[in-house]
């Protein structure tokens, strides 16, 4: 069909895309797809609205879910192109059907315009289109359809300010909590929130019968037969507590504080695993009273004692925030750490890794004195702890125990903790706790480090991996910004250069070597660069590996870029030394030394100009 | 073939029986030649010129990342890799350092994991011994970085044509229909299965290790006569080129018929002669799963290197890749899965609630 008609017809776009669109690949009915905005906008709004929107209409009813997808998306972007928002209820209808599809990711595309669409309505055409859509969707007889309903209320019910059409619409919600399929409810469930956050946000609307229903919600919610409907309730009560909080309004917090401990002790491991996962921002909504807190201690307990692994590794990520909102030494002391004891010897390593993550913070709350006798022991004890991440998380995050205690009482016993994972047969342990030397080298010291780790930093530049190399290089690299070019010089540099020879017959070690000299090469003077650097470069410009020859090609562009900053003193070695160098490695037979070489001499080239 | 894969035969064919499954193949698709990427090749090597460097390490650039290059820049991609590839030898000669490697199949993510523990290219030679398609879910990406890397440093990465550089496996296993879901065509297959014609089939480094993707043939006894095969075509199913292709080292001694269907087993002694008549200090070969990423056989005479740890993403074997350093010293490093973000670290433990 679309032969017959040509480019200056005016029907021409949309003809074809109808051709388009009626492609039996799905590929180009999806590209085509993509490209309706351009149709729309070559058409007009008039033309988009008598036709385009018509014929998307048909579309959207007889294809497949991929077009369907990107048709949803586009329709949230199409108010310029119908004319304007007092047009855009036209939209509506083929957002509805989308909104009914089978595939969740077209719904969730369909809603998510429709909610873009709301936004730009005015009161009036919210009354008359959106509310009846709600209303269709939420009574649909296919439960995908109300599926779709639960995430559209939001867009109206605080832009309603008439309180009893605000009040039939929550009891449509509650209906939809209510509703047989557990999909429904779920997705109900999870919209709840979203809509009590907006009531915190415009707090003269809802009155004591909105909330009336909403508490009924959240109850329901709480006794849903289905374990995937039950722990939203978590999120809701969240939302229920922060809504109270903002107006000051203690009056619910008994009730609500009952809430959260039956939540707490739900037979569901997954909603018990929702409210330990978000422990710390349930209970700070109780600190407005100490008796609150500390009646949380019991339940808090339990979590950490529970059966399941998963929920005590959600729980011991939770202690430090905990501890801090109890701020209440003795009870910490006497209660949470025999917990911490227990869980720091938890059969799961995943739990034990996840207490070791925040543990060391709860050195804030104690005094010195606590912090040494009670925190310590723990920590000794991890560091030994057979499972390498529980170590390395220790270790990466002793500052806070250092701010308390200082660096010496740990010290002795980190050296074996390192050494031990400094030579783990995993590479990405190695790798791990290379990153963390730095860290500690300003935490311990030049003294400390020179005596216990310099040694080891320098053997990682010997490792069979290549990543471990690598990463030694950078580590050594930071450390010199840290103790400066001096110590750079004297304990790294010198030692670097007195290396083994016999290693040296492999590639592999002249390669790292000279990949170490040069990432130093920033970091240190110019003097050390020509009397250290310079002439260990010069040493194997003429190496019988390629691969050497042309990194000792990017290595001059290196030594000249460092010496551009102090020409009156370097010009001549660029010219003298490193430019005859290049030329020489400009003429080697291999492509690649060409290659660097030239790159490498126009570099140096430049610099002298 | 079954996917079950048992893992505690220590060398397991990868595909026991891939030429049993004769298909119904179109002509149109199998005609070599047909996606014209060698419709006007150079009579001589050619130098890459500063656009042509820009532009493959523009490429690079975006490969290294996973994602795909386009129908387009494919097509140009070929066609320089042609331009590279027909002018090296049926036994191409590799200079020591390099890192000897084996199958990858489309993980890509693995042998990324691969040059994070043997060194980038080009800083590290690298040689591959074939298959770079099939199985894994990104051949579209590992053998385009694998080509655009090969073009843009071809002395610095050879790539040997595997039995899965074919028309005919690679429709049955995976490379055929990941071109045509990631490009909606075949056009990209076609590019690339012409442009296997052209790898490489084996490799010589420094005179002493004779690399090839499957094993020895009853119809070669010295290298110079590999170097008189025939080799721009479809791999055949039978003959020369074939074996060297798909035939697997085995416990009896002299030749045996394969059980994949195409190829031979071969013995020690034939290892044996084979090093001695060509003074040859090792065959290094692919091929086959081995669980700890290498295998020696036949008293060091050869060994089985495998690079795609927990092959097809289930069989728990650990990778392997061979360092050969400028005094022959080898050394092999084993490693295990890449660790992808966003995917949950799995332990290994079983949760009580399954016991």
């Amino acid at each position: 069909m679309g032969s017959e008609i040509s480019p200056e017809d005016d029907i021409y776009p949309l003809a074809l895309l109808m051709d388009e669109l009626k492609h039996v690949d799905v590929i180009n009915r999806v590209e085509a797809m993509q490209r309706i905005d351009t149709v729309a906008e070559a058409l007009g709004p008039e033309r988009c609205r008598d036709e385009l929107i018509p014929f998307l209409l048909e579309v959207a009813q007889d294809d497949e879910d991929e077009v369907f997808a990107i048709l949803a998306d586009q329709l949230g972007k199409f108010t310029q192109y119908v004319g304007g928002p007092e047009h855009l209820t036209i939209l509506i209808q083929p957002l509805e059907v989308l909104a009914s599809a089978e595939d969740t990711v077209v719904r969730e595309k369909a809603v998510m315009s429709l909610n873009n669409i709301a936004q730009e309505l005015s009161e009036e055409q919210l009354f008359n289109a959106f509310i009846p859509l709600i209303q269709n969707l939420s009574t649909a007889d296919w439960f995908s359809a109300k599926v779709s309903a639960c995430g559209l209320f939001k867009s109206v019910l605080v832009r309603i300010k008439d309180d009893s059409i605000r009040s039939n619409m929550l009891s449509m919600y509650l209906q939809l909590i209510e509703d047989e399929t557990p999909m429904v409810r779920r997705s109900a469930s999870k919209n709840l929130p979203s809509i009590i956050d907006l009531f915190a946000q415009n707090q003269s609307l809802p009155t004591p019968e909105d909330w009336k229903s909403i508490s009924t919600m959240f109850q329901k919610i709480m006794d849903d037969d289905q374990d995937s409907v039950k722990f939203l309730a978590v999120d809701c009560l969240i939302s229920i507590l922060k809504y109270f909080n903002k107006n000051k309004d203690y009056s619910n917090a008994n009730d609500l504080l009952e809430s959260t401990k039956k939540l707490i002790t739900d037979e569901s491991w997954r909603v018990r695993y929702m409210i330990a996962d978000k422990f710390e921002e349930v209970a700070s909504q109780f600190s407005n009273d100490e008796a609150y807190i500390n009646s949380l201690v019991e339940p808090f307990i339990g979590l950490c004692e529970d059966n399941e692994a998963d929920i005590r590794k959600a729980i011991a990520k939770q202690l430090p925030g905990f501890v801090s909102l109890l701020n209440n030494p003795t009870v910490v002391l006497e209660k949470i750490f025999p917990i911490i004891r227990s869980l720091s010897m938890d059969d799961n390593e995943a739990t034990r890794a996840s207490l070791a993550l925040t543990i060391t913070n709860i050195a804030d709350v104690l005094d010195r004195q606590q912090t040494t006798d009670n925190l310590i022991p723990v920590l000794l004890d991890m560091l030994k702890d057979e499972f390498p991440e529980v170590r390395l998380n220790i270790i990466g995050n002793l500052k806070a125990v250092y701010d308390v205690v200082g660096v010496q009482l740990l010290s002795e016993s980190l050296l074996p903790a390192i050494t031990e994972l400094a030579n783990d047969m995993n590479w990405r342990v190695r790798l791990a706790i290379i990153k963390y030397i730095p860290i500690l080298a300003e935490q311990l010291g030049e003294e400390f480090f020179d005596k216990q780790l310099r040694e080891l930093c320098l053997s990682w530049l010997w490792d069979t991996v290549y990543s471990i190399r690598n990463a030694a290089i950078n580590n050594i690299k930071r450390l010199t910004e840290i103790f400066g070019d001096k110590w750079c010089q004297e304990e790294i540099i010198s030692k670097l250069l007195k290396f083994d020879t016999q290693l040296l017959e492999n590639f592999v070690y002249r390669f790292t070597l000279l990949s170490a000299l040069t990432t130093l090469i920033p970091v240190v003077s110019q003097k050390i660069t020509a009397e250290d650097i310079l002439p260990f470069i010069n040493h194997l410009a003429n190496d019988s590996v390629p691969n050497i020859r042309f990194n000792i090609a990017k290595s001059y562009a290196a030594v000249a870029e460092s010496f551009s900053k102090d020409l009156n003193t370097y010009q001549d070695t660029i010219k003298n030394t490193i430019i005859p160098a290049l030329k020489n490695l400009n003429e080697d037979e291999d492509i690649d030394v060409k290659y660097f070489a030239s790159q490498s001499l126009e570099k140096s080239q430049s610099i002298l100009q | 073939m079954s996917t079950e894969v048992d893992v505690d035969v220590p060398m397991q064919d990868a595909e026991q029986s891939d030429l049993d499954l004769e298909l119904e193949l179109e002509d149109e698709l199998m005609k070599p030649g047909s996606s014209g990427i060698a419709d006007h090749k150079s009579a001589e090597p050619v130098k890459l010129t500063t656009t042509s460097i820009g532009q493959l390490d523009a490429w690079i650039e975006k490969l290294v990342k996973c994602e795909v290059l386009s129908e387009d820049e494919v097509a140009r991609l070929c066609k320089m890799a042609v331009d590279v590839l027909q002018f090296e030898e049926n036994v191409q000669p590799v200079n020591v350092p390099v890192t000897i490697c084996g199958d990858v199949h489309g993980q890509f993510h693995d042998l990324i994991e691969l040059f994070k523990i043997g060194g980038p290219c080009p800083d590290t030679n690298y040689l591959f011994m074939g298959d770079y398609v099939d199985r894994g879910y990104y051949s579209v990406e590992t053998v385009s970085y694998l080509v655009a890397m090969k073009v843009r440093y071809p002395s610095r990465i050879t790539i040997l044509r595997g039995n899965h550089e074919s028309r005919q496996i690679t429709q049955v296993y995976g490379f055929y229909d990941e071109c045509l879901r990631k490009y909606g065509s075949a056009s990209v297959w076609k590019m690339f299965t012409d442009l296997f014609d052209y790898f490489p089939i084996t490799a010589l480094v420094d005179n002493q290790i004779f690399c090839l993707h499957g094993g020895l043939s009853p119809m070669i006894e010295t290298v110079d006569q590999v170097r008189d095969l025939n080799r721009i075509q479809e791999v055949p199913h039978e003959g020369p080129m074939c074996d060297l292709l798909w035939s697997d080292p085995d416990d009896r001694g002299g030749w045996g018929i394969s059980p994949r269907g195409a190829g031979f087993t071969f013995g020690q002694d034939i290892s044996e002669q084979f090093n001695h008549t060509n003074n040859l200090s090792l065959i290094a070969r692919a091929h086959q799963l081995v669980m700890e990423g290498f295998s020696w056989s036949h008293q060091q005479n050869v060994i089985t290197i495998f690079s795609a740890p927990n092959y097809c993403y289930r069989c728990g074997n650990q990778a392997a890749i061979m360092e050969v350093d400028e005094n022959h010293n080898r050394q092999l490093l084993q490693y295990d899965p890449s660790i992808r973000p966003g995917e949950p670290t799995v332990t290994r433990k079983t949760p009580d609630y399954f016991l």
